[in-house]
């Protein structure tokens, strides 16, 4: 079921942060104004340092200190929101829990019995692919599968808008492709509100109804691009010609700022 | 997802080669009790420093039957203990503290950091003038000793639980008490387990050293009588049995505080 209702989910309205270290203050994110409907799978590209999990954390309530208003369902809201779940860049598993103890913990959190929320776990495990390591610590698993855990036990949070930054850059390219399409999968089942962060042009195409490209530090939108694929989707769509203009399409414009991001580092490097 | 499986395999679970590698400890044993002998035999030192193990196993046994001894190892036992748990708890205390507060570590903490490696020992005088000859002052000295390194431990233990983990705790919606209960505790495990067994051992040292000194019971106060008799066997009887007694100790600590899994090897 896919019901479009006209009221965005989450609203970001001039949505602006500017970082105050000793050494003077960074500028990270010029004003982000959004809309985001029920259901959408909109994607988050561009450089390095350009301000996407600054705008991420932001979202998700881990930053409290910003310019601007975030809204969900047309509330403002301040600090973490029961219906916001995320999954971070960095490695985030609890290296003392099991794999299926990882993804049951915030089933532990609101008080879910022992056995439904194991029970819960091991399908959202076989979801991801892990069938068979429930048992594994974190250190007995390669990155990607950290990461596979990581996904998993945001999904057990049920949340009903979905942030994820760069949650596949430790995955090999097929391993992305396939969890790309579970994940798409997932969100489409649940008619889950999703915002990805990627780096990965293929991937953005791939999954969303919606492609945000933004410039160089300061990080603000320069360029929407919607994606009129048609649904259900899978990483089959690759192949297509029409995929192959949407990537030729945001590669144009993220060239000029990829490339301003390169100029600035070499600068830096040559300059002190 | 069979296919999502097999890409990223695990890393295998490392099997302990439990009889090689107890086979090796027993030969390292054997080497060292070897040598030692070989070293007494050869004549190159005076008759009777080293005695041969023969010799001291017999000491300690003899040792082992007189009522003397069991009260020298009650008094020593009763001294480290109190001292390990005193110096235990209030490194904690302290190391909580600081490591979770700034302003708290800001104004202590070189103090930690500039007495932690300092010989304890060099408190004794006043500890006696303070706490007496008896139990009092060999307490205080294991105290003051377990106390930094307890302390130094839980500090670090705190201040490197991951940032991460805790802002995923936050997007979960932790209450103030899940967050120390399901991320610090557990992450301060190992900095614990460290801690409670430098802790113990250095405890251990400052009661026997300070029994040494200046005491009038203690298996160190018995070990320097011997010493100061020449009666190189018994001396080293009493020696070998604060050894094996501190490696329980520590076995012991291993165990109750458990590492739930396998946290050294972390990408
Ligand atoms: N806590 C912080 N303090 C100071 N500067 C920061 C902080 N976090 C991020 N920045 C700066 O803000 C900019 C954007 O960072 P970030 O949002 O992480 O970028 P991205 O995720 O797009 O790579 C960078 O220049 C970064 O150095
Ligand atoms: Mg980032």
């Amino acid at each position: 079921m896919n019901t479009v209702t006209t009221n965005p989910v989450l609203r970001l309205s001039n949505v602006a942060k500017t970082f105050v270290t000793p050494n003077g203050s960074v500028r990270a994110l010029d004003p982000v104004s959004l809309d985001i409907r029920q259901g959408e799978f909109i994607s988050i590209i561009g450089p390095s340092g350009c301000g996407k999990s600054t705008l991420m954390n932001i979202v998700g309530g881990l930053l409290d200190d910003y310019d601007g208003e975030v809204q969900v369902d047309g509330v403002p809201v301040r600090g973490c929101h029961k219906e916001i779940g995320m999954v971070f860049q960095e490695e985030s598993t609890f290296p003392w829990r099991t794999a299926i103890d990882n993804v049951a913990f915030p089933m532990e959190a609101t008080g879910v019995p022992r056995e439904e929320r194991l029970s819960r776990a091991k399908d959202l495990l076989r979801l991801v692919g892990l069938d068979g390591f429930e048992q594994r610590f974190p250190s007995e698993l390669s990155g990607g599968m950290r990461q596979r855990i990581a996904i998993a036990r945001t999904l057990a949070f049920k949340p009903r808008i979905l942030l994820m930054d760069e949650p596949f850059a430790a995955l090999d390219e097929q391993t992305r492709l396939l969890l790309g399409d579970k994940v798409l999968q997932i969100q489409q089942e649940l008619n889950q509100t999703t915002m990805l962060i990627t780096h990965n042009i293929a991937e953005a195409v791939q999954l969303s109804d919606r492609v945000l490209i933004m410039t160089f530090r300061p990080g603000r939108i320069k360029q929407v691009i919607d994606i009129e694929l048609p649904r259900p989707r899978s990483s089959k769509l690759m192949g297509g010609e029409k995929f192959g203009h949407y990537v030729a399409a945001i590669w144009e414009d993220l060239r000029e700022e990829a490339t301003r991001g390169l100029l600035e580092m070499e600068g830096a490097r040559s300059g002190s | 997802m069979a296919a999502v499986e097999q890409i990223g395999a695990a890393r295998p679970r490392r099997k302990p080669q439990f009889w090689t590698v107890n086979k090796l400890r027993v030969v390292g044993i054997v080497v060292l009790v070897g040598l030692w002998e070989a070293a007494g035999a050869s004549g190159l030192f005076f008759q009777g420093v080293l005695p041969s193990s023969f010799l001291i196993v017999k000491a300690l046994l003899s040792m082992m039957v007189t009522l003397d001894f069991w009260n020298h190892v009650g008094v020593t036992a009763t001294e480290v203990l109190v001292a390990f748990v005193l110096g235990g708890s209030t490194g904690i205390a302290a190391g909580l503290l600081l490591g979770a507060n700034r302003y708290a570590g800001d104004v202590f903490e070189p103090f930690i950091h500039y007495l932690a490696p300092t010989p304890k020992i060099v408190f004794l005088p006043i500890l006696l003038v303070l706490f007496g000859v008896g139990m009092g002052s060999k307490i205080a000295l294991g105290t003051v000793s377990a106390f930094f390194p307890m302390a130094l431990s839980v500090m670090a233990g705190v201040r490197q639980v991951s940032p991460v983990l805790l802002r995923v705790g936050k997007t979960f919606n932790l209450t103030t008490a899940q967050t120390v209960r399901m991320i610090y505790l557990p992450a301060l495990v190992p900095p614990l387990a460290t801690g409670l067994r430098i802790a113990l051992g250095i405890s251990i040292v400052g009661c026997l050293l300070a029994e040494y000194k200046l005491a009038k019971a203690g298996l160190g106060y018995l070990a320097g009588r011997y010493y100061e008799a020449f009666t190189i066997a018994p001396m080293l009887a009493v020696l070998a049995f604060i050894f094996i007694t501190a490696a329980f100790g520590n076995v012991l600590i291993e165990r109750l505080v458990r590492l739930p899994g396998p946290m050294d090897r972390r990408a």
